[in-house]
């Protein structure tokens, strides 16, 4: 019985993550106000979410490309926000 | 009349042999430094030359070292309590070296490698390839810290951490083989991310334990785990996600074969300045379960069973007065943080536990800490009565010092 009740909770839940997924991915969109923030915003918002905010002088331009992409997998960033993060460092 | 025209043809001549010094000027160029003529030639031909190609390789971090002390007070159930003290360098939670290569082929792939000597044990936290496939689409395989909570894949390392130890517990489920996507979306005002994987799983032991299993899976089950994240307030101040994992654990063919594992758990992570002071707040709270099974009790190798379930809990804050006028200041940060730890009753491991850590740091750069953390931790144990432990109390009175550094 216990057995039957921890599947039937896994599965709902598998099922409200999909819902969710499908809900929420369908519409996304960007707001006008989202859309002006400048790299040196990101940076300071997104940075210290986990960790102190990095000096850009820390890395080499090519060097934050690649700290960029290992951000990106850690804390989900969006592509837009990487990106400008990004460009903010390599100054 | 006559003295004015003089005077007119004296400035007349004047102006003519000016004009032609400097028409003399223009056409002789002035003398130039031969060195400095040939330094200028290296260079142009050295940005001829460069040329950054696809690849790109490095190496970044962390080492962390620290000192521990350690009080410890053992009560048994009606008996007299007995004290020890020991210290060392050399603990889990105190040394870390890791360094950790990043490999990138143009901005589509990258390979990340992280080897550990931790504890003595050489090790490895992840390696593991990306494939940025679309924008919010990261397609990875590998060895990777799985997407349960927030803990262990972004908050773990020491020159992140708050506190010197770890929440204890909360490596729950750890790092394992397999795929995964992940990715993050706007959403209005809002953002929200997910990540999800699906790997080899983990493995039950006989006593009800769960562990790793590993390279080579116990079973052809495969295990789904994911995180949902919101992150509802356009400044990214507040993220607020939810966890879930399931899979079988039983070895195929073996006792166990119906046996698997639920978990399930919340996180929070606020972070925001009110000026002077920079608060920072996070959060777990998850849930293990497996199904009613028959395990084997270690003392003599009979059947037992209990209600196999596990609870981790944390919540930290730390405040930064980073608006401080004084540059000492304000990079020192006071931290708090409470944990708890409940492993099944009436099992062999059983344990009900409490942690506080009371922290001071201070911050050399931003990825450069001295950490003085003094931890209270209290355990009582809850294990079969057969086991001779149950009603123990064990507590420990902990300082660390810790250093540690991103590099």
């Amino acid at each position: 019985m216990k057995n039957i009740r921890i599947k039937f909770t896994a599965w709902i839940m598998i099922a409200a993550f999909g819902v969710m997924l499908a809900v929420v991915g369908g519409s996304c969109a960007e707001s006008e106000k989202i859309r002006a923030k400048t790299g040196a915003q990101l940076w300071a918002e997104n940075c210290q979410r986990c960790h102190n905010t990095p000096s850009p002088s820390s890395f080499s331009r090519d060097q934050w490309i690649t700290i960029g992409m290992h951000m990106q997998t850690r804390a989900q960033l969006t592509d837009e926000e990487r990106d400008k993060i990004v460009a903010f460092l390599r100054q | 009349m006559r003295k004015t025209g003089r005077i007119t043809r004296s400035l007349a001549a004047i102006f003519c042999c000016f004009l032609v010094s400097l028409a003399r000027a223009q056409q002789t160029p002035p003398p130039v430094d031969s060195s400095l003529l040939l330094r200028i030639e290296a260079l142009e031909q050295h940005a001829a030359e460069y040329k950054p190609g696809e690849s790109h390789l490095m190496v970044v971090g962390l080492t962390t070292f620290g000192f521990t002390a350690t009080t410890t007070k053992t009560t048994p159930p009606g008996g007299l309590s007995q004290k020890q003290k020991t210290n060392t360098f050399g603990d889990g939670d105190t040394y870390e070296l890791s360094p950790m290569l990043l490999w990138r082929h143009g901005t589509k792939w990258l390979v990340e490698f992280e080897p550990s000597f931790t504890g003595g044990n050489l090790s490895v936290n992840w390696a593991n390839i990306h494939y940025f496939a679309a924008p919010g689409l990261d397609i990875h395989a590998g060895y990777f810290v799985l997407p349960f909570g927030i803990y262990s894949k972004r908050l773990a390392a020491g020159w992140i951490d708050k506190v010197a130890p770890d929440p204890t517990g909360i490596d729950q489920p750890g790092s394992d083989f397999g795929i995964g996507i992940s990715g993050g979306f706007p959403l209005g005002t809002m953002k929200w991310s997910y990540d999800i994987s699906l790997t080899n799983g983990l493995q039950l032991q006989p006593d009800g334990e769960l562990q790793g299993i590993g390279l080579v899976d116990n079973n052809p089950n495969k295990t789904v785990t994911g995180r949902l994240a919101l992150l509802p307030i356009s400044n990214s101040c507040l993220e607020l996600g939810v966890s879930g994992l399931y899979g079988g654990v039983g070895d195929a063919g073996g006792p166990y074969v119906n046996a698997n594992a639920t978990m399930y758990g919340f996180d929070l992570n606020f972070v925001k300045t009110f000026q002077p002071v920079l608060v920072n707040i996070k959060s777990q709270w998850s849930r293990m379960l497996v199904n009613s099974q028959q395990f084997i009790k270690p003392t003599d190798s009979s059947n037992y069973t209990f209600d196999n379930r596990s609870t981790q809990t944390f919540a930290q804050i730390s405040l930064r007065p980073v608006g401080a006028s004084s540059p000492v200041l304000k990079n020192f940060e006071l931290a708090f943080r409470y944990v708890n730890y409940q492993t099944p009753m009436s099992s062999f491991w059983g344990q009900n536990y409490h942690e506080e850590d009371l922290g001071l740091d201070y911050w050399l750069s931003w990825r450069t800490v001295l950490k003085c953390t003094y931890a209270w931790t209290h355990s009582a144990n809850t294990s079969d009565l057969t086991s001779g432990q149950n009603g123990v109390i064990t507590d420990m009175n902990k300082l660390y010092l810790q250093f540690s550094i991103q590099l």
